[in-house]
């Protein structure tokens, strides 16, 4: 289930990935996305279950939570075209208002994870001393354990739900944005702009975030994609275990793992859920490779 | 409730006629049905007698006058048996004082002997006990014990086992059921093959529910030597019994391995050389294992019911039925809106006026079970309106899904709920239901018939089994989705959860706070007390039906459903019908074709 | 090198620590009483008490903490509270084996995938073969893990019948009894990896060709499949080495809802069994197996690398 693609920082080695010098930033940018038929597929999907993120209420063809027990179970038909579930749902309009809940469940997690990793990293990487031995520690001790088992065990402690599951899931993975912030911020402090910002009197704050963090942005930008992917199998898996969200909150794990007892009786419950977790975590990857090629991130991270 | 289809050569049909027509052959206003006490003392209740009690209750059916015993072995001696045991991740013990899972007794059953052992119509039969013989007052019961019996370590069985075993179930520091014993004073070794129990008051369960071996009885028999030579852990998982199998090798979470005690009492069982019992927690991967032939049997916990349809199918499957000795239900906390109701102890009339009460009888009355239990559990279980199950064929009362005032009425719950001053559920407070893993589909169904009937709302809480339970005996809830299984008395279901004083009660609640727990009421408590000591089985079973009638009028709960219990085993399984013990998988007698 | 050595080991002990003192505290910061459904039965506080003092449960849990690090020293990791009271140790002694077998084969799955991915991928940027590989080696990692094992168990043993359903059969009782169990769970959780080694692959490729040696040999039109295969593959596998490792601990970890699946009881499940249960023993041993295992290979990884490419220095 653990699907971290981080290197731990003793790890780290230098493998460039761009052929050539890097072009002019917008083009550098879109270039991928222009000839590599994986990454316009990925943008695709995604931009389909975004829209269906966003206008989901409006688009389900009825009210996903409506139990019409008459209905238990039909197949896929005119009228309901992923067919309807066990309880008399309508499976397309449970996945479509499921996308919206997966998309809150991956961006809030990986927004999470990203700002207090990031702020741990960049608060290490810069300052030194102290306060770098401590966060580096604690990314350590969380290396130590792995993630999965950590938001398993947080899920533990907070109990399940949305915004359990959302807050065990980024804390499990905040140690990736932590150890690649701390990293970009070791090298970019050696830039004659941050020595030249210090002399004007810049104040740290300043220099942080005016200048360090932009200049780090795009293996954060790689790995918040590529998060967002984890955060939703990470999801689906806890629901596996029966420590997910609740019943009330149809995220896509919840119903792919409430349909697979269902499989072999009623495909299209075991079916449908897995393939739209799926479809979107390729297409994510998919981007997320496209934009590490485009911004010519190391493969660490 | 079975539903055997594959009734081979008819039996005699004059036997089995002159049989009916003596059993039915009483007066029907005699409460004893024309028997002496002499036919309720056993080796086991005479089979007249038990035949007699049933057709009294109504429930003699054609079924029960086949011949009993492996009269239809089809299948040879030998082979080995791989089953998998559902809807569960490892087998954590085996040790009689420690179980609390049918799951667990399933398997004890055939590796540990009581003094007595339940038939598959629940009656008790002599297991380690030859006979017995009980007191004109009721309080003493004298067992004469089997000779030439021998545990799997060697020893002999005497009748310092037995005293071993009282010794060591009594503690409360190791066993967990240590309060069944509480009616029991002592015991009296009378000769190296015989005792005597006395009651500190009669007690009519006691041969079903304190000297029966499988589930988790205090007195399943244990061998002090085997306990000092393994340690208590590793004899937990490996128990020494005299049952007719021998648990050969037990590795956690991976697989139970018994092999046939030779030495068995009895020479002609078990048949089975081997059984191997694998834990198998997801429910997919169990009905995968079942279809491609890995797995022969499947035992344990419930089996999803969504894959039961599927495993019917099949033709290379045999799949049946039987009514589960348990109840499933609603609880409803009594001390808080909108359920308060500060005292049950008072004529049924009277509450009717509270609007606590109101609402409780609203929610019972509008649980729709035959639809819950087509929907939720595709068609297996009968709806319950109180704790005494179907399984307890004699006790249960069948009127009482006529006659309750829980039974389902729709205009009538609706009117109580505008009475209570929540007209079409406007106003009422959304509320949270405590429920374990298991049950989260379940209380879907729950919540879509409360809400499609009565326009209220309910808030799923999930909380794993150890947080759940504790939460439940603190009272600090709303609803709980909780229930009982493995009821083979009716002591199990009304004494256990339907007196004030009960194991499930409120237990751990702020007694300040709360004066009592879920339910309370003194008339319930008396008749419980009162059928509790009661020989007479006709009156005892009257006394447990008024008992059931008050828990199920004054909603002790909302009663949903008695859950069926599948068997389910490859045809080439040869399982016959005298093995099925509700709830249990005795595989003493099965064979393989 | 000696005293870099030393360094690492003592660092890795001391994170070791730190994870056994954390995961103590932790787990008893987790709502539930382990003793309250066990008890539950007996309806009997007195017995419950009895036996928290039996567990040595009684005590202030700085003092619970001490002991139970002590017994740790001494290479006692307790016993199980909840129900068997099996020792830790021989949990873990069993269940190690489990979770090493099916990471050990779901490490060749991924390899088997990802090789011919990335070299592919490198060759051939974005063409139909890259872009088919490539989407292989990307649908494990995008298929939730338990799906694709069931899905997997519906087709090989439900249908087809090929292989069991479940369980496992130690090596023990032979190699095919022992492999077939393993395939299924394996594949589940090796694919998951196939992407991740494949992408490796094809970056550190990308670098390799770019060397002189083989940028002229491209140019010249003899890279030939030899070339590649004897010169750029083992160069190029140089950095995939340490996330090989990385990956191989990870799918540890990865395991653990594949074992769920196939009813396999590896640590996995174990630690999950152990924190549904309350079972803190159960849950501290197995927690200090998976880190010492990640943060044994990390070192190990850490020390090949050293030997595989001198430039690295330790510092």
């Amino acid at each position: 289930m653990d699907q971290s693609l981080t290197v731990p920082p003793s790890a780290a080695h230098p493998a460039a990935i761009a052929d050539d010098l890097p072009p002019p930033a917008r083009q550098r940018w879109l270039r991928p996305f222009k000839t590599d038929r994986k990454a316009q597929f990925g943008v695709v999907v995604l931009v389909l279950l975004l829209v269906c993120a966003v206008f989901g209420p409006m688009l389900s063809p009825y009210d996903p939570t409506e139990t019409s027990f008459d209905l238990t179970l039909s197949p896929p038909s005119l009228s309901h075209p992923l067919g309807v579930d066990d309880l008399g749902r309508d499976v397309l309009s449970r996945l479509i208002v499921g996308a919206q809940v997966s998309i809150v469940v991956g961006l809030s997690t990986v927004a999470i994870s990203l700002v207090i990793g990031v702020t741990l990293g960049l608060l290490a990487g810069y300052f030194g001393g102290w306060i770098d031995f401590v966060v580096m520690r604690y990314i350590d001790l969380q290396w130590a354990f792995p993630n999965f088992i950590i938001a398993v065990y947080m899920v533990a402690v907070f109990g399940t739900g949305l915004w359990n599951v959302i807050i065990a899931v980024s804390l499990a993975y905040l140690d990736d944005f932590a150890r690649i912030a701390r990293g970009m911020v070791l090298t970019i402090k050696q830039e004659q702009y941050i020595d030249a910002a210090r002399t004007v009197g810049c104040s740290h704050w300043r220099i942080l975030l005016r200048h360090v963090l932009p200049n780090a942005g795009a293996p954060l930008i790689v790995q918040a994609t590529v998060s967002v992917s984890y955060a939703i199998l990470a999801e689906a898996g806890l629901s596996f275990l029966g420590l997910g969200v609740d019943a009330d909150t149809p995220t896509w794990g919840l119903i792919l793992a409430e349909g697979r007892t269902f499989i072999s009786r009623a495909w299209w419950l075991g079916v449908f859920p897995g393939l739209f977790i799926m479809l979107t975590v390729l297409s994510i990857n998919f981007v997320g490779d496209a934009l590490r090629d485009a911004l010519d991130v190391k493969e660490t991270g | 409730m079975t539903d055997h289809h594959d009734r081979s050569a008819p039996p005699e049909v004059a036997a089995m006629q002159a049989a009916w027509d003596d059993a039915h052959d009483f007066d029907p206003r005699d409460p004893l049905v024309g028997l002496s006490r002499a036919e309720m003392s056993g080796p086991q209740i005479s089979r007249r007698g038990v035949l007699r009690l049933m057709a009294a209750a109504g429930t003699l059916t054609a079924a029960h006058l086949l011949p009993a015993g492996p009269a239809r072995a089809q299948g040879k001696a030998g082979g080995t048996l791989k089953c998998g045991w559902a809807g569960v991740g490892q087998i954590t013990t085996l040790d009689p004082a420690r179980m609390n899972q049918v799951l667990q007794f399933q398997i004890t059953s055939n590796v540990l002997s009581g003094l007595t052992h339940i038939n598959a119509d629940l009656i008790a039969e002599a297991d380690l006990a030859r006979d017995w013989e009980l007191s004109a007052d009721g309080t003493e019961y004298t067992f004469n014990l089997r000779e030439g019996v021998t545990f799997h370590n060697g020893e002999p069985f005497t009748a310092d086992d037995v005293l071993f075993t009282y010794e060591r179930s009594k503690n409360p520091a190791v066993s967990i059921h240590s309060r069944a014993l509480g009616n029991v004073k002592g015991i009296e070794k009378l000769g190296p093959h015989k005792v005597r129990f006395k009651l500190a008051g009669p007690q009519a369960s006691f041969l079903v529910k304190t000297t029966e071996r499988s589930s988790g009885r205090v007195l399943t028999i244990l061998n002090k030597a085997a306990i000092d030579k393994l340690g208590e852990a590793a004899h937990g998982m490996m128990p020494v019994g005299t049952g007719p199998f021998r648990i050969t090798q037990h590795t956690l979470g991976q697989s139970v391995v018994l092999e046939k005690f030779d030495r068995y009492y009895d020479p002609e069982r078990p048949k089975l050389d081997r059984v191997q019992i694998q834990p198998i927690l997801d429910a997919e991967p169990l009905a995968a294992a079942i279809e491609a032939g890995d797995i022969q049997l499947i035992g344990g916990g419930q089996i999803a019911p969504e894959l039961i349809d599927r495993l019917v199918a099949n033709k290379d499957l045999v799949v049946t039925a039987q009514a589960s000795p348990g109840f499933e239900s609603i609880w409803l906390n009594p001390h808080r809106d909108p359920f308060k109701v500060s005292s049950f102890d008072k004529p049924i009339a009277e509450l009717m006026k509270e609007k606590g009460f109101m609402v409780r009888l609203a929610i019972a009355k509008a649980l729709d079970r035959e639809l819950f239990i087509k929907q939720a559990e595709f068609g297996r279980g009968t709806p319950a309106h109180g704790s005494i199950n179907p399984a307890m064929a004699f006790y249960f009362d069948k009127e009482l899904a006529k006659t309750s005032l829980q039974r389902f009425d729709l205009a009538e719950a609706k009117k109580l709920m505008a009475a209570a001053g929540y007209p079409d559920g406007k106003g009422f407070p959304r509320l949270k239901v405590l429920l374990t893993p298991p049950m989260r589909r379940q209380v879907e169904v729950v919540r879509a018939i409360l809400k499609r009937n009565l326009g209220i709302e309910m808030e799923p809480v999930v909380k794993d089994i150890p947080v759940a339970l504790d939460e439940f005996s603190t009272m600090e809830w709303d609803m709980v989705r909780i229930g009982s299984g493995g009821d083979y008395d009716p002591d199990d279901a009304i004494v256990d959860w339907m007196q004030t004083s009960s194991l499930f009660n409120g237990q751990k609640r702020d007694k300040a706070k709360y004066p009592f727990g879920y339910f309370s009421d003194k008339e319930a408590d008396a008749l419980i007390e009162q059928q509790r000591v009661e020989g007479n089985l006709e009156k005892r079973r009257d006394l447990v039906r008024k008992a059931d009638r008050i828990t199920s009028d004054k909603v002790a709960s909302a009663f949903l459903y008695h859950p069926a219990t599948i068997l389910i085993h490859r045809k080439s399984v040869n399982f016959p019908d005298v093995s099925r013990i509700p709830a249990l998988v005795d595989l003493d007698r099965t064979t393989l074709a | 090198m000696a005293g870099y050595l030393v360094r690492r080991i003592l660092g890795a002990l001391l994170v070791m620590w730190a994870v056994a003192t954390l995961v103590f505290f932790m787990m008893r910061a987790v709502p539930g009483d382990p003793l309250a459904a066990m008890m539950f039965d007996s309806g009997d506080p007195a017995a419950a008490e009895d036996l928290r003092k039996a567990l040595g449960m009684d005590v202030p849990l700085v003092e619970q903490y001490a002991r139970w690090l002590w017994q740790l020293l001494h290479g006692n990791f307790g016993t199980s509270i909840y129900g068997s009271q099996a020792p830790v140790r021989q949990l873990l002694a069993e269940a190690l084996p489990r979770t090493l077998s099916i990471a050990g084969l779901s490490f060749v799955v991924a390899c088997i995938i990802a090789v011919p991915a990335g070299i592919v991928a490198a060759m051939r940027k974005n063409s139909p073969a890259d872009n088919a590989l490539t989407l292989v080696a990307f649908l494990g990692l995008s298929m939730p893990d338990f799906w694709f094992a069931i899905l997997l168990i519906i087709l090989f043993a439900a249908n087809l019948q090929w292989l069991p359903a479940i369980g496992y059969s130690p090596l023990s009782e032979g190699f095919w009894p022992w492999f077939s169990h393993l395939i299924m769970p394996a594949i589940a959780a090796g694919t998951t990896f196939a992407a991740i080694i494949a992408r490796m692959i094809r970056s550190s490729m990308i670098e390799v060709l770019k060397t002189d040696y083989l940028r002229t040999a491209r140019s010249k039109g003899l890279l030939t499949w030899r070339i590649l295969l004897v010169h750029a593959l083992p160069n190029a596998l140089i950095p995939v080495v340490t996330v090989m490792g990385i990956a191989l601990a990870l799918m540890l970890a990865g395991t653990v809802v594949v074992e769920n699946v196939f009813a396999i009881k590896g640590l996995g499940r174990t630690l999950i069994e152990g924190i549904l249960n309350r079972d803190y023993p159960v849950v501290q041993g197995a927690i200090l197996a998976v880190s010492a295992i990640f943060i044994g290979s990390n070192l190990v990884v850490d020390l090949l690398y050293t030997v595989i490419d001198p430039r690295i220095r330790y510092s």
